[in-house]
């Protein structure tokens, strides 16, 4: 036997067995896989500098570094959905692992043993043989997965409507790593067919695959395990030569994008600082974005995540968020190499290369970006919360919006007559601003004007104050927190609204102006802390007011009122004996964490019941009311509420429980559409937990039945 | 989700055309049609404070297709407007919107002008400008007289086409469509000529911020009535506004039979709302 110095009691395996002069020649080829990566990794890095706004994204290294290690080393994200997560943490780890492996391998063989310490031996190198055995399998496995799942079952997220995205380099890569695997093995099996050492029998894979080898000459079992050896060899060389110019680059691109993530509150967007001087407003041409944003791009893996759950793409529109970023990158690939090349030649010539270039340039939005795409965006936060990669999509939505908005002046009519009547009358219904107080007259509800020494304010908003249906929830919450003796105010005609729809429309010029009066009310009042029963309100007043010096504690209602059950301070005894299913508004939830507070409180309602739609908590389906798209038509694929409501149908609830009034229209139409408006209500937690107080009186039971018509 | 063809406002991409007209848009400022109005305690006008003032909303498709002449044909837009200082808002709107200068006539001599007087002023202010075309609105929201461009046409002594949806512009001469009961009529006119806008003649545009900012560098000429050489003459004056009655109370009709309800209100339709 071969087995030369090992044996039972100090197992291990010959390093460059069969390959005694190949070393060198190893050398100088991994060399060369190397240079070929660092001029790959290099040419990226001057088409990563070539465009973009400077932006601070290496603060707070710390946290930057936890999430690294929880979406990169730990793939927390990529774990959300099953079976891509499985797969892909199969191919990860046991990549990862073989890879350390053979670092360590290389480091005992090559630093270690030279030194005469010779550590991979006995158990450790039995413990080491099993291991490699384990992950190579796993790896293995998951590439078959991957295939599967790709050519076989064929999901719709790996496409676009129909059409699938592969290319040649998605199998080429799939089949690389599924090729470096299997002539591991067949290496490692030819290997132990002619060797035979006992104690292989723990390198399981190989000594498998060496019976099929038995009875075969050794000589030609070397020589075969020659050949293989270089194959393996050069396959792997290919992979890490191959890394920068493939999809690999992910390798890189990922976690580095992980580790550039916004430490933002989720969805807080950048003020515009200069409206007196700039030329331009918002995301027009590639360079308008910050080196970041562009970044995001580069480290998208079409995994589809985004688009699988996007309501825009699910409702038919031509919005995905996965084609949104590959369709820009396909554009700054080919613009930031145009960059980079002219000024190779203008730093050659001393010239302004760059300048023309610039005026080549094509517009974002209209010309690389279809305009229906970015105005069909609900700003939902699914694509966000569930990329792996942690890509902002919808930070760039709306740049673009701001520049057709700002810049241009041509976006949806429908949207121009809602940013007039913010404008005119501080809502975007264009009800007389003088009557923003009147629903709460009736209750004796005193404004701050009145009276400022409350502890709440109630920040009613546009839909609490002057929608039909938005004021019975304003009423339903102003009466639970009398009922439990909460001291609030309201701003009445003194409040404005809040700004969201115009600036999530793209109107920041007209935000910043309703915030801004805003702020100088709250702040006249010396306002702390604040309740809104609207989570657009409620996301803006908490996150966005504070760039221009609104800093206030801010509390969504259902906060409150679950604040409230807890403590005892309101009881809920009239029993509501009926099914609901909750419906997670994108604002409350993926924006704010806030999933369970609404739940707890219908969980406290005596009698009723709750079922959970398929798409809840952070995978919710929104209604479609964000992002502004509350008021512009919807006029291309189904209707992004009807669906949703589909979703409520399906359940078998009778009721739909809501926290918002956006959801709460949207729902309510989507009911009426549906013709389920005889067997089946929209109501918003506070108005269920009013009736279940069971303090109104008279017209309780009827009040509750009228309710959807409105 | 349509949009206008992109860079349609882009000032800086209109090619200027040789043929430039001399365009003017008479603006008024009027209270926003949603705006809570309160008669003074003595009859005398309306109060005026908390009131959202905006641009009557003929008057900017009379700027909207202006701008648009302008675009097509090159030239300048001058906006014209008579009223107190806050006026001068309005006029930045217009000149945000697109429009060049403006000619502001601001004179207390001017307060509660009737449609003579402040087409006189109109008249001095503009008769300079040697336009080949204005536009006015059909008529303001407020006062709802539809005077104001009929007696400035006649003033300048030029053609006055009114209520106009449809307007096409041939060298030296329009074509203007203006609905009249069940049919439309095409008018054609000489240039110079007034012109005043009616719903449906454009989707007046929305400032860009670029718009806006420039806006506030544009000149704005203020006039009175001295320099104009106009002296005011009051020859008709408001004795009193009254608001509306209050809308009555609605009234249900009670009763569990659906029969009698109906017959009930069959009745009180006939002889107290006397509609049927
Ligand atoms: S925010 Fe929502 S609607 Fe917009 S792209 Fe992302 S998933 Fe789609
Ligand atoms: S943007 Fe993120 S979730 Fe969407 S395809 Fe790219 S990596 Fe996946």
């Amino acid at each position: 036997m071969e087995s030369g110095k090992f044996s039972v009691g100090n197992e291990g395996r010959e390093v460059f067995w069969n390959a005694e002069h190949f070393e060198a020649l190893l050398f100088v080829f991994a060399g060369l896989a190397v240079l070929i990566f660092a001029y790959g990794v290099y040419r990226r890095w001057r088409m990563w500098k070539a465009i973009g706004k400077p932006e601070i994204r290496w603060d707070n290294a710390g946290e930057r570094i936890k999430r690294l290690i929880l979406d990169g080393l730990f793939q927390v994200k990529t774990f959300r959905e099953r079976y891509p997560g499985i797969m892909h943490g199969l191919i990860f780890f046991g990549f990862f692992i073989l890879i350390f492996g053979a670092f360590f391998d290389a480091t005992e063989f090559h630093i270690a043993e030279p030194l005469g310490i010779e550590f991979l031996r006995g158990n450790i190198y039995l413990l080491f043989s099993v291991l490699m055995e384990i992950f190579g399998l796993f790896v293995l496995l998951g590439i078959i997965m991957a295939l599967w799942r790709r050519y076989i079952t064929k999901p719709d997220y790996l496409g676009y409507k129909g059409k699938s995205d592969n290319i040649p380099e998605d199998a080429i890569v799939l089949v690389l790593i599924g090729l470096i695997i299997i002539t591991g093995f067949i290496l490692e099996a030819l290997r132990i067919g002619v060797t035979k050492p006992s104690w292989e029998v723990w390198s399981f894979g190989g000594w498998i695959l060496a019976g099929a080898f038995a009875g075969v000459d050794h000589e030609q079992l070397k020589a075969w395990h020659k050949i293989t050896w270089w194959g393996h060899a050069f396959l792997s060389m290919g992979f890490i030569a191959y890394i920068p110019y493939s999809r690999l680059l992910h390798m890189i691109t990922t976690p580095a994008n992980q580790f550039f993530s916004s430490l933002k509150p989720t969805g807080e967007l950048q003020p515009i600082q200069d409206f007196e001087n700039a030329e331009t407003f918002g995301v027009g041409k590639l360079g308008d974005m910050t080196w970041k944003q562009i970044f995001d791009v580069d480290a998208c893996t079409k995994c589809g995540r985004c688009q699988d759950g996007c309501p825009a793409y699910l409702s038919g529109k031509p919005l995905s968020p996965k084609k949104f970023i590959q369709d820009i990158k396909t554009y700054w690939v080919q613009k930031s190499s145009e960059v980079v090349a002219a000024n190779k030649t203008a730093a050659g010539a001393g010239g302004t290369a760059e300048q023309k270039t610039a005026e080549e340039d094509k517009t974002l939005p209209g010309e690389v970006i279809d305009l229906h795409e970015i105005w069909a965006c609900t700003n939902c936060m699914y694509c966000m919360e569930h990329c792996p990669a942690l890509i902002e999509h919808v930070p760039k939505i709306v740049g673009m919006r701001q520049y057709k908005v700002l810049t241009e002046a041509d976006f949806p009519p429908e949207l121009q007559l809602t940013f007039r009547n913010m404008e005119n009358n501080s809502n975007p219904w264009g009800i007389g601003s003088h009557l923003r107080g009147d629903w709460a007259k009736e209750l004796g509800i005193k404004t701050l004007a009145e009276d400022p020494n409350v502890e709440y304010l109630y920040f009613v908003g546009c839909a609490g104050s002057f929608d039909d249906r938005g004021k019975k929830v304003a009423t339903a919450f102003a009466k639970i927190l009398q009922a439990a003796g909460v001291s609030f105010g309201i701003l009445g005609t003194e409040e404005s609204c809040c700004g969201d729809s115009a600036m999530r429309g793209g109107n920041e010029y007209l935000y910043q102006t309703l915030a801004q009066a805003n702020i100088e009310t709250m702040n006249g009042y010396n306002v702390k802390k604040i309740i809104a029963t609207c989570p657009h309100g409620y996301n803006i007043l908490k996150k966005e007011y504070r760039s221009f010096g609104g800093n206030y504690e801010v509390y969504h209602h259902t906060e409150i009122i679950a604040d409230l059950i807890a403590k005892g301070k309101i009881s809920l005894k009239k029993p509501v004996d009926k099914l609901f299913t909750y419906h997670d508004s994108c604002f409350l939830g993926r924006y704010n964490g806030i999933y369970d507070q609404p739940r707890n409180i219908l969980n406290a309602v005596p009698g009723l019941k709750l079922a959970e739609m398929e798409r809840n908590r952070e995978k919710s389906f929104c209604c479609g009311a964000g992002g502004a798209r509350m008021w512009m038509e919807e006029d291309i694929g189904d209707r992004i509420n009807n669906m949703r409501t589909d979703q409520a149908i399906a359940t078998g609830a009778t009721g739909v429980a809501l926290a918002c009034p956006f959801c709460l229209t949207m729902l309510s139409d989507g009911i009426k559409d549906r013709k389920k408006d005889e067997q089946m209500e929209a109501l918003d937690v506070a108005e269920i937990v009013w009736e279940a107080m069971g303090l109104e009186e008279k017209k309780a039971p009827a009040a509750a039945a009228e309710a959807p018509a409105a | 989700m349509r949009g206008r063809p992109i860079g349609a406002l882009n000032e800086a991409r209109i090619r200027k055309k040789e043929e430039n007209v001399n365009i003017v848009a008479c603006v008024k400022q009027v209270p926003d049609t949603e705006a809570q109005i309160k008669v003074k305690a003595d009859g005398s006008g309306i109060e005026e404070g908390g009131i959202k003032w905006v641009m009557n909303p003929y008057d900017e498709y009379g700027v909207e297709e202006a701008l648009r002449l302008k675009e097509k044909k090159g030239g300048e837009v001058t906006v014209v407007s008579l009223g107190p200082a806050r006026v001068i808002e309005t006029i930045r709107t217009a000149l945000a919107m697109g429009a060049d200068k403006g000619i502001h006539i601001q004179d207390a001599a001017f307060d509660n002008a009737d449609a003579y007087t402040t087409a006189l002023a109109l008249a001095a202010a503009i008769k300079p400008l040697n336009a080949d075309i204005i536009f006015c609105g059909q008529r303001a929201i407020d006062g709802d007289q539809g005077q104001v461009g009929a007696i400035l046409a006649d003033m300048l002594d030029i053609p006055h086409v009114a209520v106009v949806t449809k307007l096409e512009y041939t060298d030296g001469a329009i074509k203007a469509t203006r609905p009249i009961e069940g049919a439309q009529i095409l008018i054609e006119a000489k240039l110079p000529c007034l012109i005043t806008a009616q719903k449906g003649l454009n989707e007046p545009r929305y400032a860009s911020l670029p718009g806006i900012m420039k806006a506030k560098k544009k000149p704005v000429d203020v006039k009175n009535a001295a320099s104009l050489g106009v002296t005011p003459s009051v020859n008709m004056k408001v004795v009193k506004f009254t608001p509306p009655p209050a809308r009555a109370a609605g009234k249900i009709i009670g009763g569990d039979d659906p029969a009698l309800k109906a017959k009930e209100l069959a009745r009180l339709l006939r002889e107290e709302a006397k509609v049927i």
